[in-house]
């Protein structure tokens, strides 16, 4: 292969890399805010209060 | 609110990260073409070592997030910790697919076991490759939570032995380009332009991806709990 056939190849490694990465993130962002966005708000559950491991282990 | 400034900073980062790519192919300079094997590929360059500054910012975080855990059970140091990891995955993955295949066009190979970079650098990748997979097959809890920050506490070394490793030992990597001491490294004007782009566009990407991540986790901690109440817990 030459020169530009592997820069080809690098660049189309890391567009994809990048391109499945952020549109896997902010998937997951949206989704899951609709999803508790529908539960929190018949339960009135306080966001501050939600990490019961770290609150019930803390010093 | 939170969640779009984050977004905004992925789009930021985004953007400059594409004028890195269209910079380092339209107008940095071209390398004497007997200074290299494969003189075309050397452009990897502007996407490599941005992503391996970027890994290096997120190790760090992942250090912060684990120490901030471990001594004070932070949960905001657990969301550190997670998207410490997970962006230290990704961009070390980019990192070493880029540095692979210029690997192969410069080198003759993909890979070399005695390089002392490259292989911290690996290992680096694979503890985060580690932290990422373990946390999603492992049950959320203060022991779990403790083995993954050790891990993240104890890797961290890697890190510094990683950035000096190519002043001890330059065996397949290239010695220091840039902040190389009074010489002020082996990069032309237009070049290092292009790189510090390059490093500031990942650097603004991967903050957006941190924080993104970071409120992820506190939206599945806060959904958890949501079901727990659901099943009849307290």
């Amino acid at each position: 292969m030459d020169g530009m056939t592997y820069l080809t190849v690098a660049y189309l490694g890391m567009i994809a890399g990048i391109a499945i990465w952020t549109w896997t993130v902010v998937n997951r962002s949206r989704t899951i805010e609709a999803r508790l966005t529908a539960v929190e708000s018949s339960m009135g559950i306080i966001a501050s209060e939600a990490d019961s491991i770290s609150k019930e282990h803390k010093d | 609110m939170a969640g779009r400034s984050a977004e905004v900073l992925l789009g930021l980062g985004f953007a400059g990260i594409m004028t890195t790519l269209f910079l380092g192919f339209q107008w940095a300079p071209s390398v004497a073409i007997d200074a290299f094997e494969s003189p075309a590929a050397q452009r990897i360059f502007y996407w490599h070592v941005p992503a391996a500054w970027a890994a290096f910012i997120a190790f760090a975080v992942l250090f912060t997030g684990s120490a901030m855990w471990f001594f004070k059970r932070s949960p905001l140091g657990w969301r550190l910790h997670v998207a410490g990891a997970e962006a230290g995955l990704a961009c070390g993955l980019i990192a070493v697919w880029s540095g692979c295949v210029w690997g192969a066009a410069e080198w003759g190979t993909p890979w070399d076991w005695t390089d002392v970079r490259l292989n911290t650098f690996g290992l680096l990748t694979l503890l985060a490759l580690f932290l990422v997979l373990g946390r999603q097959s492992q049950p959320d809890g203060v022991e779990s939570r403790d083995t993954f920050s050790t891990f993240g506490l104890f890797g961290f070394v890697l890190v510094p032995f990683t950035y000096i490793a190519t002043r001890i030992w330059e065996i397949r990597h290239p010695g220091p380009v840039v902040g190389a001491g009074d010489d002020g490294g082996s990069l032309s004007g237009d070049m290092a332009i292009v790189l510090f782009i390059g490093a500031l566009s990942f650097t603004i990407f991967i903050i957006g991806h941190i924080l993104i991540s970071m409120r992820i986790t506190s939206l599945e901690q806060r959904l958890e709990q949501a079901l727990h109440h659901i099943d009849g817990g307290k």
